[in-house]
């Protein structure tokens, strides 16, 4: 057999596989994860600002309802529910509840449409 | 139907392509006939097939995205033209649809697949009740066809470090069987960030066995067992 | 190659952490709804109440170890080139201790 003079080709375009429902969810949880870790310093500054003194406390406040700010918070907050429901899931399977077919299809699709409701709840309960 | 074919010759192409064509569809046809045909028509196609009953593990193909063995995959599965039949995806295309398994096999040898025993062999067999031989279903049945790896993402990325479901189910069949006397020894061979614990629970695997196993439940249960032995 | 965060450890310290944080995330936002600190002194003393303030302190180690956990699988997931996978792990490495030496000094003036 010949060797080959250029490395093999290898089929791996992310658009032409499919990727199934638990799949999707379990990207969105990685992702959901990074961007929570990037909005670390400013949950601190945020809390570092509230807790100086009463002119800190309400200038926090006027930033948290400010639109833009509200668009921000609600992104974060959608990350922060899907992660953490997403995790619940990924801790039952552990011990192996929902871990076979069809329920891990069942609970991946759960997650991914409950996080934007509890996201949508959260920012309204906590406005 | 219209099917398009991933063709690549090393020797002529230089860079993969789709290839189409129109193949008349019977009843109870598999995805195997139609590559058969195709290689009628085409003496220089390759796939590689044997049994054509989904028990040898051959003919793993991607089928519009989706893993598949093409002996056992309906060509009624697939009302929408056209239907596209790829390579294994992650791994090195030798030519066309054949694929290089070698990192699999290595992953797959790496977690010393056969029972090993300390006390001398007995006088007939090594017993076993059916509880304990219960748990060796949904383990023993893996056909080693690579379906469940190569829809593996961590085994995309780290196939040379990473076991992947294929290998990690295999270790659990002997961690699992009651004969196997080398339970230390085959927990600390997977010990590290990599071997086992490349796997985020995506569960791709689970939704690509043809033969409807459960890699991510048998990775589960070895991380409970290296808990188990932890406290 | 069994140290401190190898496979194992990091698993279980990544599952131990996140279940702390949920329960502290479903009380404190639970709080946060239900009956939120209306001023600056309402804040300072309910962070500032003993069982709070510890429970609050322990949240941010947890976040920070679990976060340092995830981070760094995704990387060793991604990053190949040894040099290249070392200081970007350093850096996040950094980053959270930063974080943390941030979030301690802010707690030690609610005390």
């Amino acid at each position: 057999m010949m060797m080959p003079s250029q490395p093999r080709p290898v089929f791996l375009n992310l658009f032409q596989i499919r990727l199934p429902v638990a799949g999707v969810m379990s990207i969105a949880h990685r992702i959901a994860g990074v961007l929570l870790f990037l909005a670390i310093p400013f949950a601190i500054a945020l809390l570092s600002l509230a807790l100086a003194d009463e002119k800190g406390f309400f200038q926090t406040q006027a930033l948290l309802q400010q639109p833009l700010t509200q668009m921000g918070l609600l992104l974060l907050l959608w990350a922060l529910s899907h992660h953490f429901l997403a995790g619940i899931r990924y801790l039952l399977i552990d011990i192996h509840l929902g871990v076979q077919a069809p329920r891990y299809r069942h609970t991946a699709w759960a997650v991914l449409i409950a996080a934007p409701v509890l996201a949508v709840l959260l920012l309204w309960g906590l406005s | 139907m219209e099917f398009q074919i991933y063709r690549f010759n090393p020797d002529i192409d230089q860079e993969p392509y789709i290839q189409s064509f129109t193949v008349e569809v019977e009843r109870g046809m598999m995805l195997r006939d139609v590559l058969l045909e195709i290689k009628r028509r085409d003496e220089s196609f390759a796939f590689r097939h044997s049994c054509g009953e989904g028990v040898c593990g051959s003919d793993g193909v991607n089928v519009n995205g989706k893993n598949q063995l093409a002996c056992i995959t309906p060509v009624a599965d697939y009302t929408d033209d056209p239907v596209v039949i790829r390579p294994l995806p992650g791994r090195p295309v030798i030519r066309d649809l054949v694929v290089d398994m070698s990192d699999f096999y290595h992953q797959y040898h790496a977690v010393d697949p056969w029972l090993k025993r300390k006390d001398p062999v007995p006088e007939q067999e090594n017993l076993q009740t059916p509880e304990q031989r219960a748990r060796l279903d949904g383990l023993w049945e893996c056909i080693l066809c690579g379906c469940c790896s190569t829809s593996c993402p961590s085994f995309w990325w780290n196939p040379q470090k990473f076991l992947g479901p294929q290998a990690l189910l295999s270790s659990w069949r002997f961690l699992a069987d009651s004969r196997d006397q080398a339970e230390d020894e085959r927990l600390n061979d997977l010990d590290g960030p990599y071997k086992v614990f490349r796997c985020h629970t995506i569960m791709n695997c689970v939704d690509a066995c043809p033969k409807h196993l459960n890699p991510t439940r048998a990775i589960g249960h070895i991380r409970n067992l290296m808990l188990k032995k932890s406290v | 190659m069994s140290r401190h965060l190898s496979g194992f450890r990091a698993w279980m310290w990544q599952r131990a952490s996140a279940i702390y944080l949920a329960g502290f995330l479903v009380y404190t936002l639970g709080y946060l709804i239900v009956a939120p600190p209306l001023d600056h002194q309402a804040l300072k003393s309910w962070l500032g109440g003993s069982g709070m303030w510890l429970a609050t302190a322990l949240f941010f180690l947890a976040l920070l170890l679990h976060a340092w956990i995830g981070v760094r699988d995704v990387i060793l997931d991604y990053i190949g080139p040894a040099g290249l996978r070392l200081g970007i792990l350093a850096a996040v490495f950094l980053f959270l201790l930063v974080c943390g030496l941030w979030v301690l000094s802010i707690l030690m003036g609610v005390l």
